[in-house]
């Protein structure tokens, strides 16, 4: 039944579209197509044991122009709005599911994890790229030493994990448990490792090759961005937590709100709505009362937000690109997949983690997205020479991270037994909450 | 993360201060003292809590704040599209076909009173006013926008805010379902307009004689409720209800505007559709449409409210005509219906009970904002939701006037 609701509605949808080539109410139609088609495959992805989030991404890629070409280009920039608000509550909820003293015994293994798997692969990549320099035509123009350091640069970048995908899946999955938590935490700290790498390695290879980009611009950039999305993280959790505290009504209305524009004037400020949210959701989970609250109102608002969003990702996917780049890109996901699984081994085991944590906390390291893509755009901007060749071999990676990455998390919350443990704990609290006013 | 230049810390400035006003308007408007004298002074929806979104989109709109600037407002234009049809279907749902089936004698004839005559004088006083204003030289008979626009007017002005029932506490009751119907006839009117006055060129696809283009609006509503009915069906909780009547109240807006049809019509047609087949759903449906209405109703005023061209003269000009019109077709369908019906128990409260301009009138015109984008519209904006804030604005002296002289009619409670 699943499949003939898709099959309708992608009939419903080319039937609009011989009406006539564009216009500007397209979008609506696109935002409710993309809604119900993702949420049916999401549906059938989950009954061939795949994540619904696969199946959003996978019917981005057919309903897209690489495809069927029932969305446009035009209407996929349209339906971006949806980005900026997505991330927000991902990172919203991520922030708010860090609670500091339920998390301080797992830090030991976050930091060890991070050092060993974010910073060892980065290098790792570093490495792979520098090593397939004969894949890589725009690698010719450069000497040896700023080849390093542009390979540097690249690993830094393809090694960004993805806290979006990993909230998404841990939501999906109903999972909770050490595993799942040190994941989380460690994408998010990884999160800001990777854009200081980001700064410092960017700064470096500027150094070595007299790149015409200016260095302290890129510096001052990321500094802005990073303290600035803090800061007002900070004052936009405040004004969250005030209106949960005091008026309550519409809740979820108000965070979808703050969230749509936190994103669109965190953007037009150079803030990282993704950073600016964590920092909110951080401060209400751990400075207020509010932290339940708002996630019970998250929930009832995120999801839609979550199809769309993942659906346009799976849209932007270019199939043509990812043919010109597959062989160093599938080699470079092979090399990432490699050094953030054995690297989180190396990290848990001396940090003496469990074993749940040593044996699959790696696979969570795997989905890539939003960060990635943006931290490509930057590299663009900092070596205009040669960065849009890169960030096409970036993209490809992407892709294929995005394709993969999560089918492989999901399985590893299966067989670390931590799925279905959100919902069977949330019951037995429920059942002690029942028995306590009888006893 | 973006690599265009920061702006300046003003808009972090601006931005805190709208956060900061948006926190003050849901806090004053959730205060038990603020909902205790709203319920004592009986005022209805628009004013009170729908009006302040309106002027909140206006101020976030003005160059000077420059929060929902041009490139926002084009981002966010779905947002309307998408508002009519959830306006569209919240109102069809609210129909069940099986209460007509108790409907006391003449109501037929009441909802033709209470609808005509106000359309009629509309029409008239409007069309005489936009003729006059028109530009002559461009005048062209074989599409005349006036004509159109006088029909819109009329349109919008047919019908009457449901919490115009409300008013009237218990008394109230049987009023509800005439002011349904009266938006069923607002919904037929607007069917009309997007079929007979459709925006026609080569770049139009689907060449369909007129009527076929009203029984496509119908048929499409039916398909679009099929098809929800089916996939609301498959909703296992609320999160799911919610995404799933998202996305089939955008879908079906979305269609119907592709083809250049009222998109609140057809999902009003799907939203009737939906109520009147049984099933599960329907309770789904009502409880995702209670937890939801309210919201996307206030953020459809704050994108009206942002995109309101309200500097045009000629709309604040438009303005007396327009209610002194439709209160005159009220005032005269409130006497006939009193005359050849039962349906006018208390003739002292006809202006509590027919004037108040509601969400729907201002749905019709920004219906016809989206499907005839160049023209006199904006004029017409600015006549209607002025015309709401006056017409509720006088309802509520005279209901108020008349408990004080006569204590016994004292008007019940909004629930």
């Amino acid at each position: 039944m699943n499949l003939l609701i898709v099959l309708a509605l992608v009939g419903l949808m080319h039937a609009a579209r011989t009406f006539d080539a564009g216009g500007a109410h397209a979008t609506t139609l696109a935002f409710g197509f993309v809604l119900l088609a993702a949420f049916f495959a999401g549906r059938i992805f989950a009954s061939l044991r795949l994540p619904k989030l696969t199946g959003y991404i996978a019917t981005g890629i057919a309903v897209g122009p690489a495809v069927l070409g029932l969305l446009s280009p035009e209407l996929i920039h349209d339906l971006e709005i949806v980005d900026g608000v997505a991330i927000a509550m991902i990172a919203l909820t991520a922030g708010n599911e860090l609670d500091l003293r339920a998390f301080r015994p797992l830090l030991r293994s976050i930091q060890w994890i991070t050092l060993w798997a974010v910073i060892g692969t980065a290098l790792l990549l570093g490495a792979a790229v520098f090593a397939m320099q004969g894949l890589l035509p725009f690698f010719d123009r450069l000497s040896l030493l700023p080849a390093l350091a542009v390979a540097l640069v690249m690993g830094v970048v393809m090694s960004a994990q993805s806290p979006a995908v990993v909230v998404a899946l841990r939501d999906e999955m109903e999972a909770d448990g050490p595993m799942s938590r040190t994941v989380l935490g460690v994408v998010v700290i990884a999160d800001l490792v990777v854009i200081l790498l980001f700064a410092a390695t960017s700064s470096l290879a500027q150094s070595v090759i007299g790149a015409p980009g200016d260095f302290s611009d890129t510096l001052s950039l990321l500094t802005w961005e990073i303290l600035g999305s803090l800061t007002s993280g900070v004052l936009v959790g405040a004004i969250i937590a005030a209106y949960l505290r005091f008026v309550g009504r519409n809740g979820a209305l108000f965070v979808v709100t703050v969230c749509f524009v936190a994103a669109e004037v965190g953007s037009r400020l150079h803030f990282d709505p993704l950073l600016v949210a964590l920092a909110a959701g951080v401060l209400i989970r751990n400075a207020t009362r509010q932290g339940d609250v708002l996630q019970a109102q998250i929930e009832l608002a995120s999801l839609p937000v979550y199809v769309v969003f993942f659906a346009v990702a799976g849209a932007h996917i270019d199939l043509r690109l990812l043919a010109s780049v597959a062989l160093p890109a599938t080699a470079i996901v092979a090399v990432r997949g490699i050094g953030l699984v054995l690297g989180s081994r190396i990290g848990a085991h001396l940090a003496g983690s469990p074993e749940v944590v040593k044996r699959w906390a790696g696979f969570g390291l795997l989905p890539q997205a939003g960060l990635a893509l943006a931290l490509a755009a930057l590299f663009v901007k900092t070596f205009p020479e040669f960065g849009a060749e890169a960030r096409a071999l970036v993209l490809g990676v992407v892709a294929l991270n995005e394709l993969v990455a999560p089918a492989i998390y999901r399985w590893a919350l299966v067989r670390s037994g931590e799925a279905g443990r959100r919902e069977a704990a949330e019951a037995v609290a429920e059942l002690v909450e029942e028995a306590q006013p009888a006893a | 993360m973006d690599v265009q230049a920061p702006q300046g810390p003003e808009v972090a400035i601006r931005l805190i201060l709208v956060l900061v006003a948006l926190l003050g308007l849901a806090y004053l408007g959730g205060l038990p003292a603020v909902q205790r004298l709203e319920r004592r002074l009986r005022i209805a929806q628009l004013v009170t809590a729908g009006f302040p979104f309106v002027a909140l989109g206006i101020v976030l709109g003005l160059p000077s704040v420059g929060i929902l600037t041009e490139s926002v407002l084009s981002t966010l234009s779905p947002l309307l599209g998408f508002g009519l049809g959830w306006i569209g279907f919240s109102a069809g749902f609210r129909l069940d076909v099986r209460e007509l089936d108790d409907l006391p004698k003449g109501t037929a004839r009441a909802v033709g009173f209470a609808t005509a005559l106000p359309f009629v004088l509309v029409v008239a006083s409007v069309g005489l006013f936009l003729l006059v204003t028109s530009d002559w030289s461009r005048l062209d008979l074989s599409n005349p926008d006036f004509l159109r626009g006088a029909l819109l007017l009329g349109t919008a002005g047919a019908t009457t805010a449901p919490q115009a029932a409300r008013l009237l506490g218990e008394a109230g009751r049987e009023q509800r379902m005439l002011l349904r119907l009266e938006e069923l006839a607002g919904m037929v009117g607007m069917a009309f307009i997007a079929a007979f006055f459709r925006p026609r060129g080569e770049s139009i696809g689907w060449q369909l004689p007129d009527t076929a283009w009203l029984f496509l609006t119908v048929g499409l509503g039916g398909v679009l409720g099929v098809l929800a009915c089916v996939v609301l069906q498959r909703a296992t909780g609320p999160a799911e209800s919610v995404l799933l009547l998202l996305g089939t109240v955008a879908f079906g807006a979305g269609f119907g505007s592709r083809l250049y049809l009222a998109p609140m019509v057809v999902c009003f047609v799907a939203g009737v559709f939906l109520s009147n087949v049984p099933g599960e759903h329907r309770r789904r449906l009502r409880e995702a449409l209670e937890r939801l209405e309210r919201p996307i109703y206030l953020l459809f005023l704050v994108a009206v409210g942002a995109m309101w061209n309200f500097g045009d003269w000629r709309g604040w000009a438009l303005l007396p005509f327009f209610v002194v019109a439709r209160l005159c077709g009220k005032w005269l369908a409130e006497k006939l219906i009193r005359k050849t019906t039962d349906l006018a128990p208390d003739g002292d409260h006809w202006m509590a009970r027919r004037a108040p301009v509601g969400q729907l009138s201002i749905a019709i015109v920004v219906s016809a904002l989206l499907l005839f984008p160049n023209g006199e519209i904006p004029i017409l904006e600015t006549a209607v939701i002025g015309g709401a804030v006056v017409t509720e604005l006088l309802a509520q002296v005279f209901a108020r006037n008349r408990t004080r002289a006569r204590p016994s009619l004292a008007l019940g409670v909004e629930p």
